[in-house]
């Protein structure tokens, strides 16, 4: 069983070319927990979703006519979320956070939802969903607890330059071409601020190879129109400190993947 | 997600290329994969092991026209001019000569010692946007420089990326840069571009340091500026046998000696690659004394230790021909640069509220 709702009280976003970013109930709040007034308590991807808004906020400043915008859909995954309905959406508005749709799907029918709204993006903190949707050609990224402090003031994108291959050729394809259409628009957004006092950073880091091959992944970047803030060729150093210090939010890697 | 290695295979592309393709096995997954490593086998030290050198872009090359672009006209023409004129490789700076000796001694070390790591890293560092480091790697390219990992901020702090590769010395045209990389306990100094660069040794590297607030603490600096010279030659008789505390390159002279250790034990003293040089306004027979007790206490050789009593650094730095030098007061930068040599200013101690071309420090 799906229903959809349609928030009025969100600003129309014309149809031209929105972003549209999917993100579970299960990322956006904490499982399990719930504050005084019983509504939901933010958990993972909350400073996301809020880095996303201020984006929206800055790209309207700039344009008040702006339609390359992010459209966020919140999308339950599970029958129990699904019956939860208005709870999340009253959680939702006391948190101040601009939800475009609502998807109350189940396990069976979230991938159906996900295809029919043309989502760009999907975040969740699942792995099992986050498959499911690379198979069918959705850019799905899994959200981990290193998500939950990154800024809110900025939407900080890590590219990584090395990538590893699956040997299916079928889906990795499409998901290849639906990273570098998202990454496209991420750059054609950034392209929108200067260098400096940007709501977007983009940064590229290649963990194994030299500066050729950082070279070339900053050459394969702007070919898609994006242009980096900041690279890093590590050349063999372990990437976690440079992770702590960079606080992406979500990491893409299928743009590099050479089939 | 964990992944074993499981195997190699090289392969040709349809363009000729040749390919890597390593087999991994996803052990949550499942399956294998695979990667493509495209470049050739890039063999960098780790940073525990290795001796990193962090440099800028401003230092290891030529950047004043494009300097001059952002100062007059701003940062969207900066870039715009940086990415026209992207296959144009920048020219060598200051700093450039000192990493080519660099290169040159792990030459040496490798033929010696194959399988070790401990060798000098370098790391280009620059604040400069990442979209315009393509001009950075294609002048690396062009002057066939080893350096294959690099950061490049965006207008952010490298620092904290400095401390994550354990950075032995840092060297900046920017003094707040470097002042804040001295504050996090790592050894660094600021280059300036020379008018002229004298000739330097390609097989020898020779790094030259000044003594008081660059390998030692500036405790007797401070005697001598604020009770002058006779009290400081009585402060320093006195303490002779109590050792100086560590200045901000002490850790880098230590480094150094450990890498010409490794040329000692495989009987290349006489040939050294490294050479190591003490350039002091303290005089041999009184205050020098302190300072070579403390050198020996830390257990530190240095090759040659100069004396000058006051006399003025420049003309002996010439002779030396150091690739660098580091000294804390601009006084001295300033006049060894007149002469041709490298120099380069550590911001640190008592000597940053003097600084200025009329200051002194005659017979320490």
């Amino acid at each position: 069983m799906v229903s959809t709702d349609q928030k009025t009280d969100v600003k129309e976003k014309e149809a031209d070319c929105p972003v549209v970013v999917a993100v579970t109930s299960h990322a956006v709040f904490e499982s399990g927990a719930e504050d005084p007034d019983g509504l939901y308590v933010g958990g993972i991807a909350f400073p996301l979703l809020q880095a996303l808004q201020k984006v929206n906020e800055r790209l309207l400043k700039e344009n008040p006519a702006e339609s390359l915008l992010f459209d966020v859909i919140l999308i339950t995954t599970e029958s129990q979320q699904q019956q939860e309905s208005s709870r999340i959406t009253e959680s939702i508005r006391h948190h101040g956070l601009k939800v475009s749709r609502f998807c109350f799907s189940n396990e069976e029918d979230f991938m159906e939802n996900l295809l029919n709204n043309n989502v760009h993006l999907f975040l969740t903190t699942n792995r099992n969903e986050a498959l499911q949707g690379s198979q069918k050609g959705v850019l799905s990224v899994l959200l981990d607890e290193h998500t939950a402090s990154c800024p809110t003031e900025q939407l900080r994108v890590l590219f990584c330059g090395d990538a590893v291959v699956q040997s299916e050729a079928g889906p990795a394809l499409a998901s290849k071409q639906a990273a570098q259409s998202f990454s496209a628009q991420i750059g054609k957004m950034r392209g929108r601020f200067g260098p400096f006092d940007s709501p977007i950073s983009i940064a590229l880091v290649t963990s194994r190879g030299g500066r050729e091959s950082c070279g070339d992944a900053l050459r394969t970047l702007r070919s898609l129109g994006v242009n980096a803030d900041e690279a890093y060729c590590l050349a063999g150093v372990p990437r976690g400190p440079i992770k702590r210090l960079l606080r992406p939010h979500f990491l893409l890697s299928e743009c590099f993947s050479s089939n | 997600h964990i992944l074993k290695r499981v195997d190699q295979k090289c392969i040709t592309t349809n363009n000729k290329k040749k390919k890597t393709m390593i087999f991994l096995y996803d052990m949550h997954a499942r399956k294998t994969v695979f990667q493509f490593s495209g470049h050739r086998n890039i063999e960098t030290p780790k940073p525990e092991n290795a001796v990193t050198v962090a440099v800028s872009s401003r230092v290891l090359f030529r950047t004043e026209r494009e300097q001059k672009v952002f100062e007059q006209q701003g940062v969207e023409e900066y870039l715009r001019y940086q990415i026209e004129h992207e296959n144009e490789p920048f020219a060598p700076g200051p700093a450039f000569p000192f990493v080519k000796a660099l290169e040159a001694v792990n030459a040496r070390l490798r033929e010696l010692y194959p399988q070790s790591e401990e060798l000098f890293d370098i790391v280009l560092v620059t604040y400069n946007h990442a979209h315009v480091g393509i001009r950075l790697i294609n002048t690396i390219n062009h002057h066939n420089l080893f350096i294959e990992r690099f950061c490049m901020t965006g207008g952010s702090s490298p620092i904290g990326y400095l401390k994550a590769w354990q950075t032995n010395l840092y060297l900046s045209a920017d003094a707040n840069k470097v002042r804040e990389a001295l504050t996090e306990g790592i050894a660094a100094a600021t280059m300036f571009m020379p008018e002229k660069m004298t000739e330097v040794s390609e097989s020898q590297l020779r790094v030259a340091f000044d003594g008081d607030a660059v390998l030692f603490s500036d405790e007797s600096e401070r005697i001598f500026k604020a009770h002058g010279l006779d009290k400081f030659f009585e402060h320093e008789k006195e303490n002779e046998d109590r050792l100086l505390d560590h200045g901000p390159l002490k850790g880098f002279l230590e480094a150094l000696g450990k890498l010409q250790k490794k040329f000692y034990a495989k009987g290349q003293r006489l040939d050294c690659p490294i050479r190591t040089y003490l350039v002091t306004a303290r005089s041999a027979a009184s205050s020098g004394i302190r300072a070579l007790k403390t050198l020996r206490a830390w257990g530190l050789e240095i090759d040659e230790a100069l004396f000058l009593a006051g006399a003025p650094k420049g003309p002996m730095l010439e002779k030396i021909r150091p690739h660098i030098y580091f000294d804390d007061q601009m006084f001295h930068i300033e006049g060894a640069a007149e002469m041709g040599t490298i120099a380069a200013h550590v911001p640190y101690g008592i000597a940053q509220k003097h600084n200025s071309k009329h200051n002194t420090s005659a017979g320490k």
